[in-house]
Formats: structure tokens, sequence, C-alpha cells
């Protein structure tokens, strides 16, 4: 049971990032100084989605309070400092985007458009913050709570947001190339394949810190899951890039999809059955005690508030999903100049 | 400084401005409902304008009420983690029930709505906008099952000093549920009726171009407000009865006081277990506020042969009226939270236990940093709101027909 809802959270997550994450990779690409034209055109080209994929965010964390009542609390207060970020950013996000178009005049739009590149910059560095964070533990206080936000400052933590960063970025260069008209594909098909160098680089100096990292290695329960997870998105991002040249646009955006998403599952399953370990100083304590890992059973809500809720989402996810599947068939295609037009 | 109190003002503040922003989403998208779907059944070309203008207003008022949402969620977690920890598996259901079937579902519906304009058939697009108004509404009772829930805690049991879920029918049927749903909707709909009524006001005043269109919203919007302040009325004096019952420390003292506080001196300790004085306060202002709202009913034999309008004045009470529904709002709900206190969940947890042991830097740091980013995203927004409400229904954004294709050549018409 909790297996299951572990992975319907680790669902939620990852779709989150997949479809968020091109929200703020388009909203990144705003800052390389386009038109106005141009600029407007790229977030309409998110346009009938952005409401829909913020939304995956929530319900994350809407399972995670139903379901993992005690992970939420411990989750959130240990990594305050990446929440802070991510959660600065997301609103700016959704602020930006959907306010940038109603003032007329174009010097209040540039401002906005801002607004959207400084939130998507904080909102990517934030979640790679929070799945570093993971990764390496969080030191205990007495009480079992985490305590302090220095633990968060390494150069490993850094290194996973700035890769996450330019995933994200890579990403939404990619969607544009599945969205846009076809006359404005290629030059955002450069673009995508230009920042394919930055995301293998951060990819690599991620893994490189992380293998360096005492107490990454003592948080890490599956050493092989962990090192499949750098080798996977090198894979998918060469696929990308494949796809990209040979004007695979599809096929692009299917393998960026990926590499956004696997962080979640792989980062769980190295760190299964575990999911907050605290590492104060592994030097000094080679073998974790009990009371220093909270597995996902322990931060599990019980068993009658996870049965309740599973009787609601067995018919509820189908709906979920379907709904969502309806949007993204109803605005399939490229945009044009006959497409709504409204952020 | 102590990290309670600036949790809990972080609480306060991200909450307050969260419940300015929702009453009026809720109340426009039940009155944009009637519109869109009086348009399609009379096929009358002034519904589709109403909706457009309307719904333009509404979509730019959803946007804070997401932001906010969204810092409210996390902060649970954030600033309160004793309360998911203690009382998680209890209250955090209702929670993950209420953004999984409500908000996923608003949010997602919304976004189809505003993009499909022109492009989905009209029978599909008022589909989605009943779907969202159901999903609002279906968001504020879940809401209110979990804050109820706070307020009178049942349907659990205490084990190793966890408290688990015995019955969720209990929390349906909680005695501080039922009123004070009714209330909050009744609120929305005052407020949202308010609204629509005053800015139909402002643009009669200014001897508006689209007289007959103001004039149905004028006359929707003040006919709204009047019902809904009765039922709000009705629905706020009914919450006297289990108020006073379940939670007789709230307003004023009595016998029933005196016994709860002796039993939780001999459980939970000797303390100070009055709620400050602001909940009595907060809740006799939002009473003469609510009776003030209540002349609205003088103002509708007015609406014969137009009356309210050829006198001018009574648009100028209902145009300054405008804050009344808003400051009413803001109290009630520190008459019902702050009267709680000192509990996070009555009688249950104490609000210190529920802190996250956080470093008070850093709560201040959060603090202060999503007040002002939350203050000024509401203001813009507001300032927003009013720009495009002065604007007028000549041509919203909101579901303009796209422009015509690049080359696509219009043939010349001569005349």
């Amino acid at each position: 049971m909790e297996l299951a809802w572990y992975a319907l959270l680790g669902l939620f997550f990852a779709t989150y990032l997949v479809l968020g994450g091109y929200d703020y990779g388009v909203g990144l690409l705003l800052a390389r100084g386009a038109t106005p034209g141009a600029r407007r055109a790229a977030l309409n080209a998110v346009g009938p989605f952005f409401l829909g994929n913020e939304v995956w965010l929530v319900a994350a964390v809407g399972i995670l309070f139903g379901a993992f009542p005690t992970l939420e609390g411990e989750l959130l207060s240990g990594l305050y400092p990446a929440v802070l970020g991510a959660l600065a950013g997301v609103v700016l996000v959704t602020a930006g985007v959907q306010l940038r178009s109603r003032p007329r005049g174009g010097t209040a739009r540039a401002f906005w458009d801002r607004v959207v590149v400084a939130g998507s910059v904080l909102a990517a560095l934030g979640w790679g913050a929070l799945l570093g964070g993971l990764l390496q533990g969080v030191p205990p206080a007495g009480d079992g709570h985490p305590a302090g936000v220095g633990h968060l400052f390494t150069p490993f933590v850094a290194a996973a947001a700035l890769a996450l960063l330019a995933l994200v970025a890579v990403h939404g260069a990619t969607f544009l190339t599945l969205r846009l008209p076809v006359a404005d594909v290629p030059s955002v098909a450069r673009l995508a394949r230009g920042l394919m160098p930055a995301a293998l680089t951060a990819v690599a100096t991620a893994t490189a810190l992380g293998l360096l990292s005492d107490r990454v290695r003592a948080a890490v329960a599956r050493p092989a899951v962990a090192v499949l997870l750098p080798l996977a998105l090198v894979a998918t991002l060469l696929m990308a890039r494949a796809a990209l040249r040979r004007g695979r646009a599809g096929l692009a955006f299917a393998a960026t999809s990926v590499a956004l998403a696997l962080p979640v599952p792989l980062v769980g399953a190295a760190l299964w059955p575990r999911v907050l370990v605290s590492t104060v100083d592994p030097a000094a304590a080679p073998q974790l005690t009990d009371a220093a890992v909270l597995t996902v059973a322990d931060a599990a809500a019980s068993g009658p508030t996870l049965a309740l809720l599973g009787w609601l989402a067995l018919p509820l996810v189908p709906a979920l999903l379907g709904f969502q599947a309806m949007c993204w068939w109803v605005f399939r295609g490229r945009t044009d100049g006959r497409a709504p037009v409204y952020w | 400084m102590d990290p309670l109190l600036l949790a809990r003002l972080q609480f306060a503040t991200t909450t307050s401005i969260h419940f300015l922003f929702v009453v009026v989403t809720l109340g426009l998208v039940t009155l944009l409902v009637g519109l869109q779907t009086a348009g399609f059944v009379t096929g009358k070309p002034v519904y589709e304008r109403l909706t457009r203008f309307w719904g333009q207003l509404y979509v730019l008022n959803y946007v804070l009420g997401i932001a906010t949402g969204i810092v409210m969620e996390f902060q649970f977690g954030l600033n309160w983690s004793g309360l998911s920890r203690y009382v998680g598996n209890v209250f955090g259901a209702p929670l993950a029930i209420e953004t999984l079937v409500a908000f996923f579902l608003e949010s997602t519906f919304l976004g189809m709505w505003i993009f499909g304009w022109h492009r989905l058939r009209r029978g599909i697009h008022l589909a989605l906008l009943w779907g969202v108004a159901l999903t609002a509404y279906a968001s504020a009772f879940w809401i209110m099952v979990a804050n109820a829930w706070l307020q009178h805690p049942v349907g659990y049991e205490v084990r190793d000093g966890v408290a688990h879920l015995t019955d969720f029918g209990a929390l349906l049927t909680n005695p501080t549920l039922g009123f004070a749903f009714g209330h909050v909707v009744s609120a929305g709909l005052v407020t949202g009726g308010m609204l629509m009524a005053a800015v139909s006001a402002a643009h009669l005043l200014r001897r508006t171009p689209d007289y007959a269109l103001f004039r149905k919203s004028l006359r929707i919007g003040l006919i709204t407000a009047a019902l809904a302040v009765t039922t709000l009325q009705g629905f706020g004096f009914a919450q006297f009865g289990p108020v006073g019952k379940l939670q007789p420390t709230k307003f004023g003292g009595g016998a029933d006081r005196d016994a709860l506080v002796a039993d939780w001196t001999t459980r939970f300790g000797p303390g100070d277990y009055t709620p400050p004085a602001l909940s009595s306060v907060g809740l006799g202002f939002m009473i003469l506020i609510g009776f003030t709202l209540g002349c609205a009913w003088f103002l509708l034999p007015l609406l014969w042969r137009d009356w309210i309008i050829r006198l001018k004045f009574p648009l100028w009470l209902v145009l300054l009226a405008v804050p009344l529904p808003f400051v009413a709002v803001i109290l009630g709900w520190i008459a019902r939270e702050v009267g709680r206190q000192p509990w996070v969940a009555y009688g249950l947890l104490p609000t210190g236990q529920a802190v996250s042991p956080v470093s008070p830097g850093l709560m201040l740091t959060s603090l202060i940093g999503f007040t002002l980013l939350l203050g000024t995203l509401a203001v813009t927004n507001w300032v927003l709101l009013v720009r495009h409400a002065a604007r007028g229904a000549h041509d919203p954004a909101l579901g303009r027909p796209p422009a015509p294709d690049a080359d696509h050549h219009p043939h010349p018409v001569f005349a």
C-alpha cells in the first residue's frame, strides 16, 4: 500500500517536472533577447497547457500531505531553503506568465518577462537542490527533526541545481521545436542543440561531486541505481540531440521528457526503502542507526487514511489523466496565426 | 524573535491575501456560469460580451488565488511540520482530496476555457466553465472540511501521541462544517455580486456608451448580492449554536468555558486558554458590516424603471460599499481562526507544538520575503483589475477572435 502511494507521489512529481519543466524552460529562454512578438509566441506555445501543468505540483504536495504527512513536514522544513527558492520561483512564473500581456505597454511586458525569467531560474534551481538534498541526506537534531539549513549548501547540491537548470533549458527549447510554426523551428532547434553541451557538463559535474561526497555515499542505499541516473540522463540527451539534428521534434521532446522524469524514480529507488536519511557525520557513524533514517513505511499515513484515499484515487486518477489528455488533444499541433493568444 | 509568532504571522498574512481573491473567484464564477449559460440558451450577443468582460476580470483575479494558494499549501510543511506529524493522518486527507478532486481539475478546465474560445464547440466550452465552477465549490467544501476539523476534531483516536483516522464520515458531518460552508459560499456570492454591481455603477456614472450591458450586470449583481446577503446572515447566526456548544472559549464566558478550561488545565497543564480579544472584536464589526450590506434590499425597488440609475446617488452608495465585503471576510476569518487559539486543533494540539523547529532568522526571512512578494503581486493584481474594469467591455483580450490568416487577402468590397 505504501509502495503504491509512493509510486503515485513519484508519478505526480515526475510529471510535474516534465510539464512544469518546459514551462520554466520556455520562461528561461525569454532571456535571450528575442523580439516582443517572439517572446509572446513562445509563451502562447505553452498557452493552454500552462494552468494544467503546475497543478501536478499542487497535487503531488497534496498526496505528500495526505499519504506521507510525516515526510511532508520533515522534507519541506528540512530542505527549507531549496523549497523556499522553488516556491518563490513557482509563484513568480505563475503570476508573470498570466499577467504579462495584461498591460498594453511594451515596457511593462518586458518587465514581466524578466519576472518570468527570474522565476524560472529559481524554480529550476530549487527543485534541483531538493533532489540533490534528498540524495545527500539531512542532519538530525536531538528530537529527530532535521536541524539547521547550512547542510544544504554543498558543492553537490549546487551542481545538482545547475544540472536541473540546464536540463530544463534544453527541454524548453525542444518543446518549442514541437509547438512553434515550422518557420521558427530551425532557430530553436539550433538553440536546443547548443544547450546540450552545457547540460552534459552539468550532469557530469554533479555526478563527479556526488561520487566524491561522503554524505551522498552514506545516504544512498543502492549505489548501482544512483550511478544509473547520470548514465541514463546522458543517453537521453544524446538521443534528443540526434533527433533534433534529423528534425524529429516529437522524438526529441520524448527524450528530454524522459530526462526530466528520470531523476524522480531513480532518486527514489536509490534511497529505497529509506526516503530521508540523516547524515551528519558519516565518518563517525558508518552504520546508520534506525533513528537517523525515515523509511517510506514510517513516513506513510496510517492504514485507514491510505485505504480511504486509495478508494478515492482509484476512479479519480484515470479521470484526472483523461481530462489532461483532453487538453493535450484539443490543443495539439503547432501554433499558427489562428491559434488563440492570451498570455 | 519567537518562531511561533513569525509562523503565525506568515500564515495569517498569506491566508488573508488568499481569502480576498478566493471569495471573488467563488462569486464571479457562479455569475459567469449564469451569464454563459444564458448566452448559450438565448443566443443573445450581450451575454457573450458580458461573459468575456467579467471572465477577463475573473481570470485576472484567479492568478493571485493560485499563487497564494500554492504558498499556503507548502507552508503546512515548511512552518507547521508538527501539524502533519501529529494530526496529518486525519487533517491531511481532506487537503489531499481537495488538491486531487478540486484544484487539479479546476485549473485544467480553466486553461482549456481561456484558450478554447472560437476553437471548441460552444457546448463543450460552456461545460468547461461549469466544470470550473463545480470544482471551485468542491475545493471550498474540502478546505472547509479540513478547517472544521481543526475547529472541532472528530473521527479520530490518539495512539502513541499521534491521531489516527477512525471515521471519515464524522469529518463530513462535523457540526462546525455545514453552516460555515454555507456562510463562506454566501460571502463569495455577496462579494462577487457587489463587485459586479459596483463596476457597472461606475460605468453608468461615467455615462458609458455600453448602457444596456452595464444596466444588465448592475441588476444581476445587485439581486445576487441581496439574495446572498440574507443567506449569509442566516448561516452566520446559525453558527452561534454549534460554536457556543463545541468551542465555549471562542466568544465569551460561562460555566461551559470554565469547565473546559479546568479540564485542559488538568490534561495539558496550566496556561492561558483564552483567545485574544481580537476575535470578538472582529466578530462584532463583521456583524455590523453584515447588517449594512443587508441594506442592498432597499435598493432593489429602485431597479423599477431604472430609478437606481436615474437618481445616481444609489450608484454612489453601491460603489462606496465595495470594500465592505472584503473587510468583513477578513474579520470573519479572524473571528473563526483567532478564536480557536491557543490551539491549532481545538483541545487536541496546542499551536506551539505544531510549529516547525526552524530557526527564527529563517522564519523571518520567509515571512518578510513572501509577504513582500505576495503583497506586491496582490497590489499589482488589483491595479490591473481596476484598469481592466475601467477599460470597459469593448474588446477584452479574453475570447478575442484570433487574428485573420497572414496569407488571407480580403477582397475589396465596393459599395
